[in-house]
């Protein structure tokens, strides 16, 4: 049972602060320790919020898998492959496949256009007879115990490619998100804290910007210019940091302009420039991490259309690999030389979903209205 | 209303001016001229060459040229195409306009109403398994790399369905089958621009009966009667040109257009079904479901009457987005399948460095995005009236 | 504002009138991930028609789930254990959805807590009206005839029947209170559920939404429940009043009687927690501690952990509903022991 609150008697003790010799209170523990539990802390609240979405988890796997396999190439490259063969863009393989006559004509021109990998048959070939079978140097090679995951057109080991380019999406992903977030950061605390025509100014070139669909554009910028892959990953951040990001921004940065302590911040006498910058943006900052998130879905995608269209100027990446299978026609011939086509498009689509997914998980944690309750 | 429209019309202008200044200032950024560009192509003569100048105002200074810029494109004299010389840009483009048009309607307006019916019916139906399947289809199907997405399509409806089943399905690519076409007395445009003349002057009646339909009659009435009308609409030109001696031709046309069409529109729907459904989802927590369902409405009526004509607000907006989305998967879609449009224009033109056809079809396309977002805004006006009155 | 000393509503005694609402032993509970909450238990009361009761109580004390159970309106995770609901007689829990939608609206209609929001924004007020008038009336009425009885409606509760053309934007946050009012009214329903109708307006509005509902029951001769946590405007309004506790009716009877002789702890402590301004300066007896969990319960009487009277066996033993005379009912061990309203402080 509850004892009676008497309300007239003071309810707390005293609380004696330690005094320091001259006087003066001491504080017991030094502020850094202090902040890091806090931090620590919320990382751990955010943590078990982020995982209880199976989905976001999944992402976040998909990215270390990812990550693992851009980190172990190099090593590969340098112990147990040999360069000459594996090596993405300069190695070179014809591996020869057994093949099965199964019909002969006198008047054909490229005996290995006949070839069907699936069922290791030959359609024709001269000076054979059906029911021989002949050992053929293959380029495109089908997967093998050499070659995992085959070879290309060039004779270049497939799966070596794959791992390669890895490192190229995850760094124009770095490059774009991080570009995108400092310019929709700085853009929408800035539109939000000053208002007024700054604001609409602002917010009408991310309108503009908004409208002008990206990849036509792109294209023609990579006609003008020849797009490397910083520098495609920098037009990205551009356009999309002026843009919609720079819209969601701003509306984040504006509801925390009008908190109470950017009041009290600026009677306590902090300038513009401090109060944005101290203030502001570090609450902003969460909602810009998440955006980076989709920035590199975004950019991963991009940069594998414009190389499928052949307009990069990268030597390799997964839709480098794609176009170079296309555009020799392997593509469009059959669906025999499904090796050319399934590793890279898969590794695009996961890799681009993995950070879609990890996003959207990352959305509940920083906007506590998705939660579920 | 009138207002509204005539003041976005200005706004649209003046953005597209803008556009037209960066890419001028893109133009200029290169180095060297676009008289260069002649002077490796034996097939054009000298004369072109100063005409070019001219046209240009290349003995101008910046500013002048920027006059002579604006001047071309808002007098529509894009100037001739160098791969395709000499024949004028404008006429490439007008030709491959209209079947890109009838790419990104079909497409979207596909997309948005199987993406809302879907999302709407999914958002009501809570049963676990449903959801996850669904919810993780409509993730994948979102993400996933378009050009590889449209490959696949051609392996599964080309290759290997045709292998299962004797025959394809659909065509791999193209506009048409030339075989088919040999000795025809209809050119492909003809045929063409005879199909989107009875397929739109069809759904228009469509729409006006609706129209008429819902100021007279009650609400469930006035439903029936506009889907109907858009049903005779829709079967009417098959019924036209199965009667018509352009049979053959039409239907080849079509079928060609199908697969095509039907890439975009998964794609799109995705990403539509998935934010109509987390819409709906949000809507069915308001306070004004709850009175209709007090007021003993039936569950339909509720789902459809109350909350998905509130779900759609958010849908509407992300319309201009999508439309970002739409034009650049289009443009793929023509490349992945050769299909003679806007975008495999822009691409051929961007290949062989024609450079008058690639500004010329951006810029169209950036007319064709303005006008979309244009359309978007006075459909969301005339949805939410708390928007009207401002 | 009325405290709780000043004349409780005189009004005519209704309790020779037929019973129109009976609701026997309701218990529902919400299953959340983290178990079953036991939000409404063996609630009964009686509404006769005319009549007005209120149920009263702290927030999460099951006022709302039962308003909502009445029309069954519960949410997807509320389970109705055992219990009757009975309009005219007839069980409204045993009817199939359809049969129930048909008494929806037309015999019980409700007035939500902050009902500013009940309008669809899309869609003109006049058509929502309508919408339930179209659905219940029986023959259907023409246009004309309806426009005509909205207007009347709207007339009736003080608004200006020209914005039934307009969209609830248009409409103050009074206004839409008073729309939905007459809403509720328009298809002739024997009882009305008033859910906090007023919490969300300010004072003087607030007043005038009160003195509205009063005129059109007594004019209209309809069946009210009100539910507050406002115990003065209860009191203005209702003939017979429960107080709500832990999802328990813990007393139930006349308006009067209970505001002047209340035999439940937490109703006595409930109404003199009100300092009032007319009445002898005392000591304020403040309730204690929080409303429980309804997860897990407090074993025998729920009040137990906050109440002055609590002894070993309100611990063990849940009370039973007992009749303290003429029949206001009282669920306590110990309701002889809670002192007349007049004296002052606890002891």
């Amino acid at each position: 049972m509850t004892e009676r609150v008497d309300l007239e008697e003071p309810q707390v003790q005293g609380y004696q602060l330690p005094q320091a010799p001259g006087g003066g209170p001491v504080v017991q523990e030094p502020l850094w320790r202090i902040r890091l539990r806090l931090f620590r802390k919320a990382l751990g609240r955010n943590w078990r919020l982020f995982a209880r979405n199976k989905v976001g988890l999944i992402g976040l796997g998909i990215i270390l898998a990812f990550a693992l396999m851009a980190i172990i190439h190099p090593f590969l490259m340098d112990r147990v492959w040999d360069p000459g063969i594996y090596d993405p863009v300069q190695g070179y393989d014809a591996p020869r496949t057994e093949l099965l006559v199964v019909e002969t004509k006198d008047d054909v021109e490229d005996p290995t256009s006949q070839i069907d990998h699936a069922t290791a048959r030959l359609k024709t070939t001269p000076f054979v007879k059906v029911g021989d079978t002949v050992s053929i140097p293959s380029q495109p090679a089908p997967p093998s115990s050499k070659h995992w995951l085959g070879t290309d057109p060039l004779g270049r080991d497939i799966l070596s490619q794959l791992m390669y380019s890895t490192r190229a999406a995850f760094a124009l992903g770095a490059i774009a998100a991080i570009v995108t977030v400092f310019i929709a950061t700085t853009v929408g605390s800035i539109a939000a804290f000053f208002g007024g025509w700054i604001d609409s100014f602002l917010m009408r070139f991310a309108d503009l910007v908004l409208l002008v669909p990206l990849i036509p554009v792109l294209i023609v910028v990579a006609s003008l210019f020849t797009l490397t892959l910083p520098l495609l990953g920098i037009l990205i951040g551009l356009l999309s940091g002026f843009g919609g990001t720079a819209i969601v921004l701003k509306s984040q940065a504006l509801s925390v302009s009008v908190k109470p302590f950017i009041d009290a911040a600026r009677v306590a006498g902090g300038s513009n420039a401090h109060i944005i910058f101290r203030h502001i943006i570090p609450n902003v900052l969460p909602l810009s991490f998440l955006y980076m998130m989709f920035t590199v879905t975004e950019a991963i995608a991009l940069e594998a259309t414009l190389s499928f269209l052949g307009l990069m100027n990268v030597q390799m990446s997964w839709g480098i690999m794609i176009y170079v299978a296309h555009s020799q026609g392997y593509l469009l011939s059959g669906t025999s030389y499904w090796w050319l086509l399934f590793p890279a498009g898969l590794a695009v689509t996961l890799l681009a979903a993995a950070f879609f997914l990890a996003g959207r998980a990352m959305d509940e944690v920083v906007n506590p209205r998705l939660r579920r309750r | 209303m009138a207002k509204f429209i005539s003041k976005r019309l200005v706004q649209m202008v003046i953005l597209f001016a803008i556009f037209l200044t960066i890419l001028f200032f893109l133009l200029e950024a290169q180095p060297g001229d676009l008289t260069q560009q002649y002077i490796g192509n034996p097939d054009i003569p000298p004369e072109e060459k100063a005409r070019l100048a001219a046209r240009l105002g290349l003995d101008q200074p910046l500013w002048g040229r920027y006059i002579q810029y604006m001047r071309n494109f808002f007098t529509g004299n894009l100037g001739n195409s160098l791969s395709q010389y000499p024949t004028p840009v404008s006429k490439l483009i007008l030709t491959a306009l209209p079947r890109t048009i009838v790419l990104f309607l079909s497409a979207t307006l596909l997309a948005y109403y199987l993406g809302f019916v879907t999302g709407k019916v999914l958002a009501w139906k809570r049963g676990k398994a449903t959801e996850y399947m669904l919810t993780l289809g409509g993730v994948g199907l979102y993400t996933v790399f378009y050009p590889w997405f449209a490959l696949l399509m051609i392996w599964l409806f080309g290759f290997t369905l045709a292998e299962w089943i004797g025959f394809r399905i659909f065509p791999i690519n193209k506009f048409i089958d030339v075989n088919d076409w040999t000795g025809a007395p209809y050119s492909t445009n003809e045929v063409f621009m005879w199909m989107i003349g009875i397929a739109s002057v069809s759904l228009l009646v469509a729409g006006l009966i609706t129209l008429y339909a819902r100021r007279r009659l009650e609400f469930a009435p006035a439903i029936r009667v506009r889907n109907w009308s858009f049903l005779v609409a829709v079967i009417f030109p098959f019924v036209f040109f199965k009667l018509s001696p352009m049979e053959p031709y039409a239907w080849d046309i079509l079928h060609h257009t199908m697969l095509p069409v039907i890439t975009l529109t998964l794609v799109a729907f995705a990403g539509i079904m998935l934010l109509t459904r987390s819409s709906m989802l949000e809507t069915l927590r308001e306070d004004y479901i709850l009175t209709a369902r007090a007021k003993g409405l039936s569950e339909k009526v509720v789902r459809d009457r109350h909350a998905a004509r509130n779900a759609l607000l958010p849908v509407v907006t992300s319309l201009v987005l999508a439309l970002a989305f739409v034009i650049g998967g289009g443009i793929i879609t023509e490349t992945v399948f050769s299909w003679p449009g806007i975008g495999l224009l822009l691409f051929q033109a961007v290949i062989l460095e024609d450079i008058p056809l690639a500004m010329g079809t951006l810029s169209i396309i950036a007319v064709l995005a303005l006008v979309g977002h244009l359309i978007a805004d006075i459909l969301y006006v005339y949805l939410d009236p708390r928007i009207r009155y401002q | 504002m009325q405290t709780a000393e000043s004349p409780v509503s005189t009004r005519p005694s209704r309790s020779a009138n037929p019973p129109l609402l009976e609701v026997d032993d309701l218990t529902m509970e919400y299953e959340t991930e983290k178990g079953s909450v036991s939000a409404v238990q063996d609630v009964s009361f009686t509404v006769r028609s005319g009549e007005a009761l209120g149920l009263v109580g702290e927030s999460g004390c099951g006022k709302t789930s039962v308003a909502m159970a009445l029309l069954r309106l519960q949410a997807d995770n509320a389970h109705f254990r055992h219990g009757e609901v009975r309009l005219n007689g007839e069980d409204l829990l045993a009817l199939s959805e359809d049969e129930m939608r048909t008494h929806r609206w037309s015999d019980i209609s409700m007035v939500f807590q902050g009902a500013m929001n009940a309008w669809n924004p899309v869609q003109r007020v006049g058509d929502q009206v309508k919408e339930a008038m179209d659905l219940h009336i029986k023959p259907r009425l023409t246009a004309a005839d309806t426009r005509e009885r909205m207007e009347e409606f709207f007339r009736l509760v003080g608004v200006d029947p020209k914005m039934l053309d307009r969209y609830p934007h248009e409409f103050s946050g009074g206004m839409r209170q008073r729309a939905i009012i007459a809403m509720a009214l328009s298809c002739d329903p024997q009882l009305i559920i008033a859910d906090e109708p007023t919490t969300a307006l300010d004072v003087i509005v607030q007043d005038q939404i009160l003195e509205q509902l009063k005129r059109i029951q007594h004019e209209l001769g309809m069946a009210m429940i009100y539910i507050s946590h406002d115990i003065a405007v209860i009191a203005e309004v209702t003939d017979t009043i429960g107080v709500m506790y832990a999802g328990r009716i813990v007393e139930l009877g006349s308006t009067r009687e209970v505001f002047q002789r209340p035999k439940h702890p937490y109703a006595y402590l409930l109404l003199n927690s009100a300092p009032s301004i007319t009445g002898p300066r005392r000591k304020l007896a403040p309730l204690k501690g929080e409303p429980p969990n309804l997860l897990n319960p407090p074993t025998g009487c729920r009040f137990h952990p906050r109440c002055p009277f609590a002894t070993d066996k309100c611990v063990t033993d849940s009370p039973p509903l007992e009749d303290v005379g003429g029949g206001h009912l009282v669920e306590c061990w110990h309701w002889d022991q809670v002192p007349e309203i007049t004296e002052m402080g606890v002891a």
